[in-house]
């Protein structure tokens, strides 16, 4: 198990000392696939049957595993994305080798980081992870490529309010450990797998105020509104590949954190507590994003006010609760990570070939980039919940858990707000994916030549094309073997 | 020394001095006195894991009392100097408010926290001045956060904000379990240099250290 923790730490050492950018990448990229190869093993057999390590500080159930094998997948696309993107960068002399050295060597620190919270069994190891994506991939979004103010500033904005939130997290954790220590002494009084079996005895009151603190700390760094300030500029101002890796996987990688949170603070306190909150904030979350949606002009902020609608999804199917519920938020984890990543990938690339991130400056993608335009199409899609499309199902099943539940007044502002994402999304990416190239105004900056073919835009593409075929796969039907996987995480949390 | 530490109350006292060094923030001008104050605020900390370890006879209190001495009392400090002498700065604060009135509003929150507090879930042993004084703590950084103007100010802030939840969660548990600590105090160790690095690189890009600058991006 700590081979896996080793493999990133080696990869970014051997990223940072090498001289030759070109290789770095595929180093990179080396470092990621051994990754999950190795990973692979241990993520199937710990969906089986919970395994630990290090006298039980490391310990992984299904639902680690399922969040650790969308890391390593999105960890894997990403390198490979990068490779090419990196290329352009160069090319372009918008970054040099020290940049370019730099970048790896902090992707895959950021990897890492991810790791140790999808493994740590202690809740305090946990939030030590968490704190440790944000300093990290703050690094990446501000000085992790080239320095431009705006990335100085998003950069600053995500570290100051993260740090504040997770500090409150950190309150709730210490209040949790007071808690438990109560009950049981301070043998493993925070392990995961001892707080679980004693959660029904836990003090409420006390529980309560932790479940408050937690959920305001890794609510700020799952993006959850009304704390998600941070999350439009650093997506929009870190390079596209970390922006891929932020929404598709770090926010839930917080919001696993909420997840263990709510399965002890339930038992406790009653399911109602935790369900309230959560579908409260879920609700705040995708109202404002969908406002935000419909009237932003920017098309990689829009992305991350999709990231934040999503988010409001996934933790609403937690607060209905239930296995349909929390079925339907596992699931739409899945979709989100499969669908985001790929449209900030091809954002990345029509950022490159029209040197704008305005909504307005693109006009045509379909005509002038067939390939990368469908792609485009089919992610809009996907994000804006258009059936067959996989976010769509997941979409549809946390609606049904609602409607199960009766919960009526839930259920109708959701569609109300999914409805106008629906509408803010497809008109977003209508807008520059249709009509004639050359249109756009602002645009004809000129360099409209066509990359020369090399291997790193191959990979690049075919990973786009893989996510693109999975959305779709995911859509029509989910397969067998995730759907074991997320039927037994959904018994991992508790729900009955 | 148990009984001397208890006939004179050295714990309250302690306290109160974390207090009152988290109070002065809001009269100071320069930055290089918040350094000072925190400098003062973390060697009482300090000082206070200490005295309580003699009290419950603890190794790993002692650990956690020379942990945070190595880190908060002299590592961070004279990183924050050295930044502070890097950016040159015009070392004042500037605040939205003015300084009595800072003042005054974080009298208010003391007396907010003591009036609600009152009859904490809480209330265990030694900790019961210990736990509202450092929630007072906690929500004076808070204040002195969103009032001032300057990056390392909010820096100064969040750090204030850190030694209270840490005093917090002291009175709460008597402490973590050392490799805890020693993970939480690395993470805020890289926490403070990598935003000190980003307060420099503000202040290149944008020609001064004021956050009212950092407003290209909205909506």
């Amino acid at each position: 198990m700590i081979v896996i923790l080793i493999i990133p730490i080696v990869t970014a050492i051997l990223c940072y000392v090498l001289k030759n950018a070109r290789l770095t990448g595929y180093v990179s990229l080396a470092g990621t696939i051994a990754l999950a190869v190795s990973a692979w093993p241990m993520i199937t057999s710990s969906i089986s049957a919970p395994i630990s390590a290090m006298d039980g500080a490391f310990s992984m159930d299904a639902l680690s595993g399922y969040i650790m094998g969308l890391v390593i997948f999105l960890s894997l696309a990403s390198a490979i994305y990068s490779i090419s993107y990196l290329e352009h960068e160069l090319e372009t002399g918008l970054t040099d080798l020290r940049g370019v050295r730099r970048y790896y060597g902090l992707l895959h620190l950021f990897i890492f980081t991810m790791l140790i919270v999808t493994m740590a069994n202690n809740l305090a190891i946990m939030w030590i992870g968490i704190e440790a994506t944000t300093i990290v991939s703050a690094l990446l979004i501000g000085l992790g490529f080239h320095k431009r103010p705006l990335a100085v500033e998003a950069a600053w904005k995500y570290i100051i309010l993260c740090t504040v939130g997770i500090t409150f997290a950190l309150l709730g954790t210490f209040i949790t450990y007071y808690a438990s220590t109560a009950v049981m002494g301070t043998e493993g009084a925070l392990n995961w797998t001892v707080l679980k079996t004693v959660a029904p005895r836990l003090n409420p009151e006390t529980m309560k105020l932790a479940f408050i603190f937690v959920l305001v700390g890794y609510g700020t760094k799952a993006g959850l509104a009304p704390v998600h300030n941070w999350l439009p500029d650093a997506h929009s101002q870190a390079p596209s590949p970390i922006s891929a890796l932020l929404s598709g996987i770090l926010l839930n990688t917080a919001f696993y954190g909420i997840m263990r949170f709510v399965s002890i603070v339930g038992p406790s306190t009653g399911e109602a507590f935790t369900g309230n909150l959560l579908i409260i904030f879920g609700l705040i979350s995708i109202g404002i994003s969908a406002i935000f949606i419909l009237v932003q002009e920017n098309y990689k902020r829009l992305l991350a006010y999709s990231s934040i609608e999503h988010m409001g999804i996934i933790s609403l199917g937690v607060g209905i609760g239930g296995p349909v519920g929390i079925y339907g938020a596992l699931l739409h984890i899945m979709n989100h990570a499969l669908s985001k990543p790929l449209m900030f990938f091809a954002s990345g690339k029509i950022q490159s070939r029209f040197g704008s991130q305005n909504i307005a400056s693109v006009k045509g993608v379909l005509t002038s980039m067939p390939l990368l335009g469908s792609l485009t199409l089919i992610g809009a899609l996907s994000l804006s919940g258009t059936p067959p499309f996989n976010i769509f199902v997941s979409e549809f099943t946390v609606l049904k858990a609602g409607v199960d539940k009766g919960l009526w007044t839930v259920v109708a502002l959701f569609l109300l707000f999914v409805v106008i994402v629906f509408y803010g999304v497809l008109s977003g990416f209508g807008k520059m994916l249709f009509g004639k190239p050359g249109d756009a105004v602002g645009s004809g900056t000129g360099h409209h030549h066509v990359p020369a073919l090399s291997l790193g835009r191959v990979l690049g593409n075919g990973i786009m094309i893989i996510m693109a075929l999975s959305v779709i796969i995911m859509g029509l039907r989910v397969p067998g073997f995730i759907d074991e996987t997320i039927r037994t995480c959904v018994q991992v949390l508790g729900a009955k | 020394m148990k009984t001397w530490i208890e006939a004179f109350s050295i714990i309250d006292f302690i306290s109160v001095g974390i207090l009152l060094t988290a109070v002065t923030l809001n009269a100071f001008k320069s930055i290089e006195s918040y350094v000072k104050a925190y400098t003062i605020n973390s060697w009482l900390l300090s000082s206070l894991i200490a005295v309580v370890a003699v009290l419950v006879g603890e190794t790993h209190l002692y650990v956690a009392a020379l942990l945070t001495l190595a880190t908060k009392g002299i590592l961070i400090p004279l990183f924050l100097r050295r930044i502070v002498r890097q950016m040159r700065v015009t070392h004042e604060v500037v605040p939205y408010i003015s300084n009595s009135l800072s003042l005054a509003i974080s009298g208010i929150l003391v007396a907010v926290v003591y009036a609600s507090l009152k009859e904490g879930i809480f209330v265990t042993g030694f900790s019961r001045n210990v736990l509202q004084i450092s929630i007072a703590v906690i929500l004076i950084s808070l204040f002195i956060m969103i009032t001032r103007k300057k990056a390392l100010t909010l820096v100064m802030g969040l750090l204030f904000m850190e030694n209270g939840l840490f005093l917090a969660g002291f009175s709460l548990t008597f402490g973590m379990p050392t490799i805890i600590e020693l993970g939480v105090l690395f993470d805020m160790l890289m926490g403070v240099i990598i935003l000190g690095i980003f307060a420099v690189q503000i202040k290149r890009a944008f020609a001064s250290a004021d956050l009212d600058k950092l407003t290209v991006l909205k909506g």
